[in-house]
């Protein structure tokens, strides 16, 4: 297993041992544009709480028919398995994880927690401003809460580790528009996963010898490359189904991959508004993209400059977001002739039918079958 | 074991090929969920088949229908060139044969069973439901399949005609004798759409005018045909802008001889599907033969 693999699987005794080791306290947070630099600089570990592949045996009594990364996030919590958090946020977004977040805290309700209201129109005049006055509201809430004032210094220092490590993230992708690249999509998303439940600057040590490792690692031989797009994930299933088949997924447009790191904060006085400026700027998911429609966009870009030969959607059941937004992205696809497959995940993927369909897939990109974009470099 | 919910055995040969003046002799193994069928190839002309029911051992059922397909023929295993493996119990086959995917088969042997104007294979399996669309030339455009469980397709209903005694060569027929389709029963699950169907049978004591048995029938496999209908809709077109969405449209596998099924689908699409040449079974082991070769 790699090491960033074990990372994500061992993320609860990481925490467990940070909190011992620090004193401090570990925040959990359910959706993709919470600000983790506030927190940080509070002295707070903020973890985003991640999926499993496990049975809701629990959750159901709670929530029903709402996406499996909700259900299941809700069913750890009855589990017993976030009992070390001593808060958890949410922010506008999603609804199924806002199900989540307050049926957690029906039955949790000691638990500190805070709504976090982050404008669906992120590009309307007011929408900065508001966001600015949200942030601020939380930074007063966290300071009441753990007794400590965060100070500019403080923010300063929070947004230079985060900015690193977006950066050091950003380094790493990067190597992936290689014809040959040395490292795999699976191995990509263990590593993004890992990062989005450790501690930035710890993080930050572990990526720099990462990038001193890559630099003596052989490249992988050249095969199929592939995009993945579609709901947030917490594993990297498909990357690996993909591998096995004799392809590589090298480019992804996920909330849990490569949108969560994909731009940085630009300092200014306003330390609050520099933060509210990049959360809303970040390349969008579907519920914040419903006015201007730039997500397509974005997606058709990171395809061509990455050199993907395909697209795979994976959207989650239930994903009302992304099940909107597809379309929209089907036909950006089809007028671009671009070969893509369509998925559903849920708590478990169908392994032979989606083996199958994947494999088929990718026979067709292989044969270069459509005027794809890309798709000179499939006849090679 | 019932006998209802199975389709004939059978064995095919061509009277007039002499397989020991061809070329280039291929072979195709389809070991699908509930049945496995081998075609052998002569010069890319069909020289034999078997198709039998897969039952528990996949490993038997392909030699099986290997040694049928070769049976009075005094061909041997080892005069074929090339051999191609496909279906579910692929890897069980145990001949040395090149894996080919299921998908690939289907367009192959779809163009083999009807012609170069088949531009829409939908194979209707034990398990899967795969509409595939082609393009001018032997290549793939597009797929859909569908992605869980096997709601509705073959195995559902060979276990249907179990349940309800009423052989599968039957099953299609009797439901086209309605002048209207009734409601169709829930498609969300083969166990529920199974049970419901058999609801729909006695207990008329709940119904003001019970459902006949051909209704019943309708009932079910119109609910099944609603589901492939779903399944063919979210195919991508030939072209940006085309208007012809099916193109000619040709069925294979076991359910493709349910004209309860087909005669359904046609009706909602507003197409005649093309006639298969042989047993439409035989696409995925024809395919397979083909793309070996």
């Amino acid at each position: 297993m790699d090491q960033f693999k074990q990372l994500v699987e061992n993320r609860h005794a990481y925490a467990q041992s940070w909190k011992a080791r620090t004193g401090g306290k570990v925040l959990g947070w359910y959706e993709p544009y919470f600000p983790e630099e506030l927190a940080y600089a509070a002295g707070i570990l903020p973890v985003r709480l991640l999926a499993r592949h496990e049975p809701d045996d629990r959750s159901e009594k709670w929530m029903y028919a709402a996406c499996y990364p909700a259900r299941d996030i809700l069913n750890q919590f009855l589990k017993g398995r976030y009992d070390y958090l001593d808060g958890m946020v949410t922010v506008e977004g999603c609804q199924w994880m806002y199900h989540a977040f307050e049926s957690t805290l029906r039955s949790r309700p000691e638990f500190w927690n805070h709504y976090l209201f982050l404008p669906d129109y992120t590009d309307a005049p007011t929408s900065k401003t508001v966001l600015r006055s949200e942030l601020q509201v939380f930074q007063e809430k966290l300071e009441a809460w753990t007794g400590r004032t965060v100070t500019d210094a403080d923010l300063d220092w929070a947004i230079e580790v985060y900015n690193k490590n977006r950066l050091l993230l950003r380094q790493i992708y990067e190597l992936r528009r290689a014809q040959e690249p040395v490292i795999l999509g699976s191995e990509m998303m263990h590593l993004i996963l890992a990062d989005q439940v450790m501690d930035k600057a710890e993080m930050n040590e572990i990526l720099e010898r990462f990038l001193e490792e890559l630099e003596q690692r052989t490249p992988h031989r050249d095969c199929i490359r592939l995009m993945l797009i579609g709901s947030e994930t917490s594993d990297a299933a498909l990357e690996e189904m993909a591998e096995s088949l004799g392809a590589n997924v090298v480019v992804d447009e996920l909330d849990t991959g490569s949108s969560y790191f994909w731009n940085n904060v630009l300092p200014q006085k306003d330390r609050l508004m520099a933060l509210a400026l990049r959360y809303l700027g970040r390349p969008h998911n579907p519920i914040k993209d419903n006015n201007w429609r730039r997500r397509p966009q974005h997606i058709f870009e990171l395809y061509e400059d990455f050199s993907a030969d395909g697209v795979i959607i994976a959207k989650q059941i239930y994903c009302h977001l992304h099940g909107t937004d597809n379309y929209a992205v089907w036909k950006l696809l089809r007028e671009r002739n671009i070969p893509y497959l369509f998925f559903e995940r849920d708590t478990t993927l169908p392994e032979e039918e989606t083996r199958l369909r994947l494999e088929s897939f990718l026979t067709v990109v292989r044969q270069g079958a459509t005027h794809v974009c890309g798709w000179h470099k499939t006849l090679a | 074991m019932s006998k209802y919910g199975i389709w004939p055995e059978c064995v095919w040969r061509s009277p007039e090929m002499n397989w020991r003046a061809a070329r280039r002799i291929t072979a195709g193994i389809d070991a699908g969920t509930t049945s496995t069928q081998a075609a052998v190839l002569c010069d890319g002309a069909l020289f034999s088949y078997a198709s039998l029911a897969t039952g528990v051992d996949f490993n038997r059922s392909a030699t099986l229908a290997m040694e049928r397909a070769l049976e009075g023929t005094d061909m041997t295993v080892a005069d074929i060139h090339a051999m191609g493996r496909t279906g579910w119990g692929s890897a069980n086959v145990p001949f040395p044969a090149q894996h080919i995917d299921e998908v690939q088969c289907h367009a192959k042997g779809g163009r083999f069973l009807f012609g170069p104007e088949v531009h829409t294979v939908v194979d209707l399996g034990g398990q899967t439901c795969k509409a595939i669309r082609l393009f001018d030339w032997d290549r793939v455009r597009d797929i859909m399949m569908n992605d869980k469980c096997a709601t509705g397709m073959g195995r559902s209903i060979e276990r249907l005609c179990e349940l309800l005694e009423i052989p599968i060569t039957e099953i299609g027929p009797r439901s086209l004798e309605v002048q209207t389709d009734p409601e169709p029963v829930s498609t969300t699950c083969f166990a529920f759409a199974n049970t419901e169907t058999m609801g729909l049978f006695g207990r008329p004591e709940f119904r003001a005018e019970p459902l006949s048995e051909a209704e019943v029938y309708a009932s079910h496999l119109f609910a099944v045909a609603w589901r492939i209908l779903g399944t063919i809709g979210k195919l991508q077109p030939l072209d940006v802008g085309d208007i012809q969405v099916y193109g000619a449209l040709g069925f294979t596998g076991g359910l493709a001889k349910n004209p309860g099924i087909t005669r359904r689908i046609e009706r909602e699409l507003k197409v005649t599907a093309l006639e298969s040449r042989y047993d439409p079974m035989l696409a995925g082991a024809i395919g397979a033969a083909l793309l070996a070769g």
